[in-house]
């Protein structure tokens, strides 16, 4: 193993959750694959690694972080291989697919999102990311899950429990996870969803409907039979997580870009067709799922010049390759005009988003209403725009004005 | 060298013959293909297509329109483009968007009133030998006799008015369709060539919510023939015409447009003097649009004129609220440089 150059020994999360670019740009520049002993894991920062690894699932199969499966528990689509993962892809692949996307997502994101806007388009101010990429976000996943009875607040609620425990990575010298505590609101969470959620399941068993929980019970079992519990709920909160957290960080991300480049903004809102570039452009600037896929290796490898033994436990940080300088010019800057290449956004291979489209789709929308109710929407400079977040990021709010 | 190659049009069943130095966008057009374009002359990129396959020869495309990098990637502009081999291209947007289309044709006619009607602007219109259906607020080119020169004018007739075509037209210093022609040797009873109609600046359907329309100077033109169609086809609610002129001699059709006022209690008509204090409303025309309005949401706007008076049109109607895929826009461009300067007027 290599030496770890001392600005890897010294970084904490608390520096990493605040801004990551700084250091993940020395890494890439310096030491492309280290052992960060904060989180007792090598990290992968070049666009080049990040990409080769999520692509070998035969020497790299998915494994989940230490934190992360805490949080979410065994058998998660996050982090089986083979067979295994294929059975959980059929099970909540075809409500995913762009053809079943079409058929309902106008239907399930423009009414709710007129009545966000309705709600504060006359007050010339708002905090965009609580009053309406969140909830916009969460409503549309929580529907199409048959949470439609979960009040949009609870659904946010859940996403930022689960949200603080994933990424509850910090260990100590001894591998040992250093905040235990910080695993508590997860658990709060997750023993509100079976509670809430229990009955529902009792009731889609006897009487299935179009809900996609209800769908992930029955679909491709034996007749009379239901999946277990066992497998929905770690699927559920994956779920819940990022699929609820990550359409809603695109959007203020998104907005957020395009607000550091006032004259490119003017040209989405005159033209919505931009808006889909507006947003692949937004997450490849800050990557939503910053840093959260973790491989394992299956046996002794070398990767980017380092020698790694069997089970060595891998970090992709898509945020960072995101931001790789020999992949992007000027990567740190928001630019819609950039040529188009392929970001590591929604990962690569077999373990590549399932929700790529629903998500691309409920992102284009919001914008596509928002833009469209309030085409004079400007950044409020009386307040910073505040990104926080390693393992997911994006604006933790952001203050837009316009005039009534 | 063919002197006709065949292109495929992806999604359109038929397949267009365009001839030698002919523009695809221009056989589209002719065979009622339709293709979305706007201003045929290369600046405005609305006409985009991608090549899938064959050989082109862009002809004149602009750089700042059609960028190497774009033509590298296969892109080329319907209204320049002429095939050097058969093609299959694929429009960029989406094409059928349910609105009527006319095929383009090329007409003869004559020239029966040839009026001034303002500072340095005229009237024309021309009684056509042949009908030319169109949609309202589209355009036509007007040949200039003895050259390969067009230039482009929007229609004010309404499009009941298949046979006579009304053409407003600004002099331009040194223009060689104005200056050379239309305000030197033109005069009533002279033949006239022209070819239309073309454009997606158009009023066809119903709208919902009151409709604004905005002229600077001669960009009255298609405006005129918008309100006229929705009167008679009674398409819009509420009917807001503001013209902007520098003074009152730039202003015309004013009595046209009052007794429209008078008559239709939907119908309002403000024009705006920029450079001269009347009873009138004076400033900026989109200012004036600003102050009457406390919001426009919900409604459509309709804006022909400079591209600076449409650009702050734009920006003042979405400070209002109006939704920005609820505003149409024409402009006048610049006509080609070569071989004679030139602006064409709307």
């Amino acid at each position: 193993m290599t030496i770890t150059p001392d600005f890897v020994n010294d970084i904490t999360m608390e520096q990493l959750e605040a801004d990551p670019y700084p250091f993940y740009e020395r890494l890439r520049k310096e030491a492309p694959v280290a052992f960060v002993p904060a989180l007792g894991m090598h990290l992968v920062s070049t666009r080049e690694l990040c990409e080769q690894i999520a692509r070998d699932d035969e020497n790299w199969p998915a494994v989940i972080s230490a934190a992360g499966g805490r949080t979410f528990g065994p058998a998660a689509l996050l982090n089986t291989n083979g067979e295994e993962h294929r059975e959980l892809r059929d099970m909540v692949e075809p409500h995913l697919q762009p053809s079943a996307v079409d058929k309902y997502i106008d239907n399930l994101v423009r009414p709710f999102a007129r009545e966000r806007i309705a709600a504060f388009e006359n007050d010339g101010h708002v905090d965009i990311v609580e009053a309406y990429c969140e909830p916009v976000s969460v409503r549309a996943l929580g529907d199409l899950l048959g949470l439609d009875d979960v009040s949009t607040d609870k659904l946010r609620e859940w996403f930022h429990k689960l949200s603080v425990s994933f990424t509850n990575a910090a260990v100590d010298e001894n591998g040992e996870f250093a905040n235990p505590e910080g695993f508590r609101p997860g658990d709060e969470a997750k023993a509100e969803i079976i509670a809430h959620v229990d009955p529902k399941i009792d009731k889609w068993i006897t009487q299935p409907d179009h809900t996609a929980i209800s769908h992930w019970l029955h679909d491709g079992m034996p007749e009379g039979q239901t999946r277990s519990r066992d497998v929905i709920y770690p699927n559920l909160y994956v779920f819940l997580l990022g699929a609820m957290q990550e359409p809603g960080h695109a959007m203020a991300t998104t907005l957020a870009g395009l607000f550091s480049r006032p004259e490119q903004l003017e040209r989405v809102i005159d033209d919505p067709e931009l808006i889909p570039r507006a947003a692949a452009e937004g997450m490849r600037w800050v990557a939503p799922i910053w840093s959260a896929v973790v491989k394992r290796a299956a046996r002794d490898v070398t990767v980017g010049g380092v020698d790694l033994p069997e089970g060595s436990i891998v970090m992709l940080t898509y945020g960072s390759a995101n931001q790789d300088e020999h992949a992007y010019d000027a990567p740190s800057q928001y630019d819609l005009d950039r040529p188009v290449k392929p970001t590591m956004t929604f990962g690569a291979g077999k373990h590549a988003c399932a929700g790529t489209y629903f998500a691309n789709a409920v992102v284009r929308i919001g914008l596509e209403e928002l833009f469209e109710a309030i085409p004079n929407l400007e950044l409020d400079t009386d307040h910073e725009v505040d990104f926080w977040g390693w393992g997911f990021r994006g604006p933790k709010q952001l203050f837009v004005k316009w005039e009534v | 060298m063919a002197d006709k190659y065949t292109v495929r049009v992806t999604g359109q069943d038929v397949d267009l013959t365009v001839g030698e130095d002919q523009s695809v966008l221009d056989a589209a057009l002719r065979a009622n293909q339709w293709l979305p374009h706007s201003c045929t002359q290369g600046t405005c990129g609305t006409c985009k297509l991608k090549v899938l396959c064959g050989e082109v020869d862009h002809r004149d495309s602009p750089e700042y329109t059609l960028t190497t990098e774009e033509r590298d990637s296969g892109l080329v502009l319907a209204c320049r483009v002429t095939p050097r081999s058969d093609l299959v291209v694929e429009p960029m947007g989406a094409v059928d968007d349910g609105v009527p289309r006319h095929p383009l044709r090329d007409h003869e006619g004559t020239v029966v009133v040839l009026d001034d009607i303002a500072a340095a602007t005229r009237r024309l219109v021309v009684e056509l030998d042949e009908e030319m259906q169109l949609n309202a607020g589209q355009y036509a080119e007007l040949l200039l006799p003895g050259t390969t020169l067009a230039r482009q004018y929007s229609m004010a007739n309404p499009p009941s008015e298949t046979r006579r075509l009304e053409f407003h037209i600004k002099l331009i210093e040194g223009g060689a369709a104005t200056e050379g022609w239309i305000f030197r040797s033109l005069s009533v009873g002279d033949r006239i060539s022209l070819r239309g109609p073309l454009g997606q600046f158009h009023l066809v359907d119903k709208t919902d919510g009151p409709v604004i329309l905005i002229g600077g100077g001669t960009g009255l033109a298609p405006l005129k023939s918008i309100v006229q169609h929705a009167l008679a086809e009674d398409l819009a609610p509420e009917l807001y015409v503001y013209h902007g002129g520098r003074r009152e001699v730039d202003l015309y059709d004013v009595e046209f447009f009052r007794e429209l006022d008078a008559r239709h209690d939907h119908v309002h008509y403000r024009p705006v003097l920029s450079e001269q204090d009347w009873d009138g409303a004076t400033g900026m025309v989109t200012d004036a649009v600003v102050a009457d309005f406390a919001s426009c949401k919900g409604m459509s706007a309709f804006l022909c004129g400079p591209p600076a008076m449409v650009a702050a049109a734009v920006k003042a109607l979405k400070r209002r609220r109006m939704a920005p895929k609820l505003i149409f826009k024409e402009e006048f461009t610049v006509a080609p440089p070569v071989p004679d300067v030139d602006a064409a007027a709307s």
